[in-house]
């Protein structure tokens, strides 16, 4: 069996990737990207978000030494997320809004 | 192999569960398993995410006033609290790759403790939480009766209260949600960039209702309970596991031959944690630029 990819030194590096996006995510939120443009702060936020939770999906739960098998279940499952997303989404943002001068 | 009254002699590894071919395919099957619960446990928590960008989407400042009242230094040190959990996680299953038994048995033992800070943090904000009537259920908040004698500061329009002051304790008989402050709602008013959902949910003629603000922060402190309430019973469950992965690698179950129930419920803890990794900045970071 194969099981040699992670040392101790390799698991340590994750964790601090890990730890300095924590600090990252909030600074983001301390400063004002939402001027760019409505929501860039939360876009920073899941950006960084995302990263660490390839990170931890990669090396801590070693997807990336995985038969393709294992990377078609995690792939798919997040492919599954984005329809529910995109589909509930489509609605709402497609909806009649409502909006009645005042 | 005795028992068997086989005339060849077959090599079987000592791990191979009988129903497998080889180490090779145990493994896969075992860990294909285990990742079709896991994308289960994502739609699972997708569903309340579906529901957290619904509303979100339509209502955004009244989930920023919800998420400023929320303890980002709490929901921060439980973020690094789970990381380095997830640390000692990966490191359990790194010993029992080496066969180290006592290793192994330290670091699920620090898994546990860091699994209980956690719900110990959680538990100091849950309390917070109830002592300032923000469970959105009437009847589960303190309840504070109404003193006449007590005095109370004039009545200000909600759009006044400052949103940095710390929070009042009001009159609360019956326990119920409570909500005061739409300054943010007003913000977003005079600088015109309210959704055309919150300009018809937050407004009665041409003034902030803060009843119906109060119901919009209302549905972002439901979805608080709900998506942390979930996430903290998968901890519960996970400190359980661990319990049992605890005893069965103090007895040595586990080494570089057979170790999959420490990968398995590795994988679990850190999908959990994974899950916490999107609810810290999703619950607890919203529109902050605005307070500070």
């Amino acid at each position: 069996m194969e099981h040699d990819h992670m040392t101790i030194p390799k698991y340590l590096g994750v964790f601090a990737v890990l730890v300095v996006g924590t600090i990252l995510t909030d600074y983001d939120a301390t400063i004002d990207l939402d001027s760019i443009f409505p929501g860039a702060n939360t876009l920073v936020a899941l950006l960084i978000a995302f990263t660490k939770m390839a990170c931890v999906m990669l090396f801590f739960m070693h997807v990336y030494w995985s038969p393709k098998l294992i990377w078609l279940a995690v792939i798919a499952s997040f492919f599954w997320m984005a329809i529910m997303f995109a589909f509930t989404m489509a609605d709402y943002f497609t909806r009649a809004a409502g909006v009645f001068t005042t | 192999m005795s028992a068997h009254a086989s005339d060849k002699f077959v090599y079987h590894e000592p791990g191979l569960q009988h129903q497998f071919e080889d180490m090779k395919q145990q493994e896969e099957s075992v860990s294909i398993g285990m990742w079709l619960f896991l994308a289960q446990e994502i739609m699972f928590f997708g569903g309340l995410f579906t529901a957290y960008l619904v509303y979100r989407s339509r209502y955004p400042m009244a989930f920023a006033a919800g998420s400023n009242h929320l303890n980002a230094f709490w929901g921060g040190l439980n973020t690094l609290v789970l990381i380095v959990s997830s640390l000692t996680m990966a490191l359990t299953v790194y010993y029992a790759q080496k066969s180290n038994r006592n290793m192994q048995v330290i670091m699920i033992i620090l898994t546990m403790i860091f699994g209980a800070v956690f719900l110990g943090v959680k538990g100091i904000e849950y309390t917070d939480k109830y002592n300032h009537g923000l469970v959105p259920m009437a009847g589960l908040n303190k309840r504070v009766k109404a003193d006449k004698n007590a005095h109370h500061e004039v009545e200000k329009p909600c759009w006044e209260v400052d949103h940095n002051a710390p929070p009042v304790e009001h009159p609360n008989p019956r326990g119920e949600f409570l909500w005061t402050d739409c300054s943010l709602a007003k913000l977003a008013q005079d600088k015109n960039f309210l959704t055309p959902s919150e300009r018809v949910g937050y407004f009665t003629g041409d003034q902030i209702d803060i009843e119906k603000f109060k119901g919009m922060v209302r549905i972002f402190y439901y979805l608080y309970f709900v998506m942390t309430g979930l996430h903290a019973l998968h901890m519960i469950i996970g400190l359980g596991l661990m319990t049992w992965l605890l005893w069965t690698a103090w007895k040595r179950n586990y080494n570089s031959e057979y170790y999959m129930p420490v990968e398995m419920s590795g994988l679990y803890w850190h999908f959990v944690d994974i899950v916490w990794i999107f609810l810290f900045p999703l619950l607890y970071l919203l529109g902050r630029h605005f307070m500070h």
